[in-house]
């Protein structure tokens, strides 16, 4: 026993230093490394594995048509940090530590990156975010920079889409209140209601692992609400919609969901009684444009299935970190963030800039989707 | 090492595993509070919701007051404990799994505690921004202290009635051991160590949140203690100091580490069930 423990143990070492010795003093010099820490394992691996092939894709592409710097390869080390705040610090820690890393992409969580940002942020080594929605993400420092838009400039424009095309007036509010995700999502959809003027009637709360919605629902359907928000992961937004549906709430009385609705998953577990449910997304697949179409048909062929909104956000991000470092004239962290600020790229999402406070400036790239028949179709 | 000088190998040595090398410290801490009460032969799964507590205590104490770290972190071991003297009471009546359901309850109970007093806790959003103050120094002197302490514990009369208790109850309390007093003072004593662990965790990743004290953590702390054995203070050091570094050192594995961690774990429990450090403690003369 103790014997088989120190062999897999010795291997695991091994394989450990071998890595590091191999790899750093030849490639050091045609190569310039980011890192990249997402979910690779865990019930959340779908997340990361998305982000991955984005990023991967992007950065072949950038290889082929002449790499970065003039010539050097871009190269990507991509950690595990399998949901776990601790071990995305771990990855991170190693990233910055061994590999030198002059730019960490991800974490994938909002609350990974309460972890992560602040310990990059003190070695000045810049971070940026391609799915991180949470509020206060960039506030963590100054090398903080993320494209994920966040939710709270999402949300105002499928609220408006609402009001302005169905008359929505008044709402009840649902949301999971025991998940940072969720509960943030709420605070800007209740921020951006009161903005346009929406009459709250209730706001309901429920826990992400909650199977049992009825009597908030049963409350809701008594107000006789024009619209329902919800704010939570996908799972527990399938089963309220089920649910409403069920206990007779008219398909009229339309879903208006955060980001967690924004998922292909919705229609698999909850089929036509999603219809109707009303979402903002940076990106869709079927969005025209040729930068667009061509991600689309290189991500199937490669990875044999459809890109998310993950994806794309990563294959953006991969490009807009290139053109920094070429800008930046040097893989050098600092001069990396200067040239961040002066980002003007366009992608899959759209035209991307930064703000002052390393947030995507505009929202323009983004699309309300309207479920029919379990399937997202663009609100027209 | 590419015309680096040895300083700066260590700073960057240092860096990469400063978490680490803290949350190894701390678990170690974290798998004496579980080795105090099964040490008396109780099955409690409260450790987590006492770390909680003292991560929370410390937290807002640090954030909201500004009191000094060594003032924070006695009054994060002591608010766990004074919960762990007030539900000892009735809790400690009961034995074996039902004493592990309750305790399992306090973290549920908790954890809906701090999610729903946002004003106070930052609800689901948890608690971020906390400053760094807990030193390496500080947290393996404590352990360090903590091993120590139950050492010569170990090895006295206390020690020897603790020992009689996990293997028979009935008998060691017609030998004249106060069961109540020992079981009360094994909870009280595990409290504030897990306390402390939560206030030094909550002080070293400058971020905590609602979920991080339920009953993953209370599992997780209780298989450190299997892991490494409950014959001496220093099994289920080690059984955490295993568990904490094995996910970082198959990190080069990739996709195959969890599961190598997953059998590495299974087949040390099928091959070694008193833990991987089964000696027994040495008694005084």
């Amino acid at each position: 026993m103790s014997r088989l423990l120190s062999r897999v143990g010795a291997a695991a070492l091994g394989s450990l230093m071998s890595g590091s010795l191999l790899v750093s003093p030849v490639m050091a010099q045609q190569t310039v490394t980011v890192g990249a820490i997402e979910i690779l394992s865990g019930p959340s691996a779908a997340y990361g594995t998305a982000i991955k092939g984005g990023l991967e894709l992007a950065m072949d592409e950038i290889n082929a048509a002449g790499g970065v710097l003039g010539g050097k390869k871009l190269g990507l080390i991509v950690e595990d940090s399998a949901g776990n705040k601790d071990q995305a610090v771990n990855a991170a820690r190693k990233l910055v530590g061994r590999d030198k890393v002059p730019v960490v992409i991800g974490p994938t969580l909002s609350n990974e990156m309460f972890a992560v940002g602040p310990v990059t942020n003190d070695r000045k080594v810049v971070t940026i975010g391609t799915s991180t929605t949470a509020k206060g993400i960039t506030e963590i420092g100054p090398f903080i920079f993320r494209t994920a838009l966040p939710e709270s400039d999402v949300v105002p424009v499928t609220l408006k889409a609402a009001k302005d095309k169905f008359g929505v007036k008044t709402i009840a509010m649902m949301y999971a209140n025991d998940d940072a995700f969720s509960k943030s999502g709420f605070d800007s959809m209740k921020a951006a209601a009161e903005q346009l003027g929406l009459t709250i009637a209730t706001i309901e709360t429920f826990g992400s692992k909650d199977a049992d919605f009825s009597a908030q629902l049963t409350k809701i359907k008594g107000l006789n609400v024009d619209a329902i928000t919800i704010s939570a992961l996908v799972e527990p937004i399938s089963g309220v919609v089920l649910q409403a549906r069920q206990l007779g709430i008219p398909d009229s009385v339309r879903f208006i969901g955060g980001n967690g609705a924004n998922s292909p998953k919705l229609g698999e577990i909850a089929g036509t009684a999603a219809d109707g449910l009303l979402v903002g997304s940076p990106w869709f697949i079927a969005k025209k444009g040729e930068t667009n179409e061509k991600f689309v048909s290189t991500f199937k062929q490669r990875y044999g299935k459809d890109p998310d909104q993950f994806a794309a956000q990563a294959y953006d991000t991969m490009y807009i970190v290139a053109k920094a470092i070429d800008t930046a004239g040097a893989a050098d962290s600092d001069k990396i963030r200067e040239a961040l600020y002066k980002t003007d790229f366009n992608g899959v999402m759209g035209p991307f800039t930064f703000t002052e406070g390393r947030d995507p400036a505009s929202n323009e790239g983004v699309v309300v989707l309207s479920m029919k028949n379990g399937r997202f179709e663009i609100l027209e | 090492m590419d015309g680096m000088t040895m300083a700066e190998w260590l700073d960057d040595f240092l860096f990469t595993y400063e978490t680490l090398i803290h949350a190894l410290g701390v678990h170690g801490l974290l798998a004496l509070s579980m080795y105090c009460v099964m040490a008396v032969g109780q099955l409690s799964l409260g450790q987590a919701a006492f770390m909680g507590i003292g991560a929370y205590t410390g937290a807002l104490l640090t954030l909201n007051l500004g009191l000094p770290f060594w003032l924070v972190l006695p009054l994060s071991a002591l608010a766990p404990a004074v919960v762990a003297l007030v539900i000892g009471g009735p809790t400690l009546r009961l034995s074996g799994v039902y004493l592990a359901i309750s305790t399992i309850a306090l973290g549920e109970v908790l954890r809906v505690l701090y999610i729903n007093a946002e004003w106070l806790t930052g609800g689901a959003l948890g608690l971020s921004g906390i400053p760094r103050k807990a030193d390496l120094w500080l947290i393996y002197l404590l352990l360090f202290l903590a091993v120590l302490g139950f050492w010569a514990v170990g090895r006295s009369k206390i020690g020897r009635a603790m020992e009689a208790m996990r293997e028979d109850e009935a008998v060691a309390g017609v030998m004249g051991v106060n069961l109540p007093v020992y079981k009360m003072g094994a909870l009280v004593v595990s409290a504030m160590l897990a306390g402390l662990a939560g206030c030094l965790t909550a002080h070293s990743n400058s971020f905590i949140g609602p979920n991080e004290f339920g009953f993953e953590m209370a599992v997780t702390i209780l298989s450190f203690a299997l892991l490494g054995g409950i014959g001496t203070p220093i099994a289920p050091v080690i059984g955490a100091l295993v568990l904490t570094s094995l996910p970082e050192i198959l990190r080069p594995l990739q996709d195959f580490r969890l599961v190598i961690n997953g059998l590495i774990i299974v087949v040390a429990v099928l091959f070694l069930p008193r833990g991987v450090i089964p000696f027994r403690l040495r008694r005084a003369p």
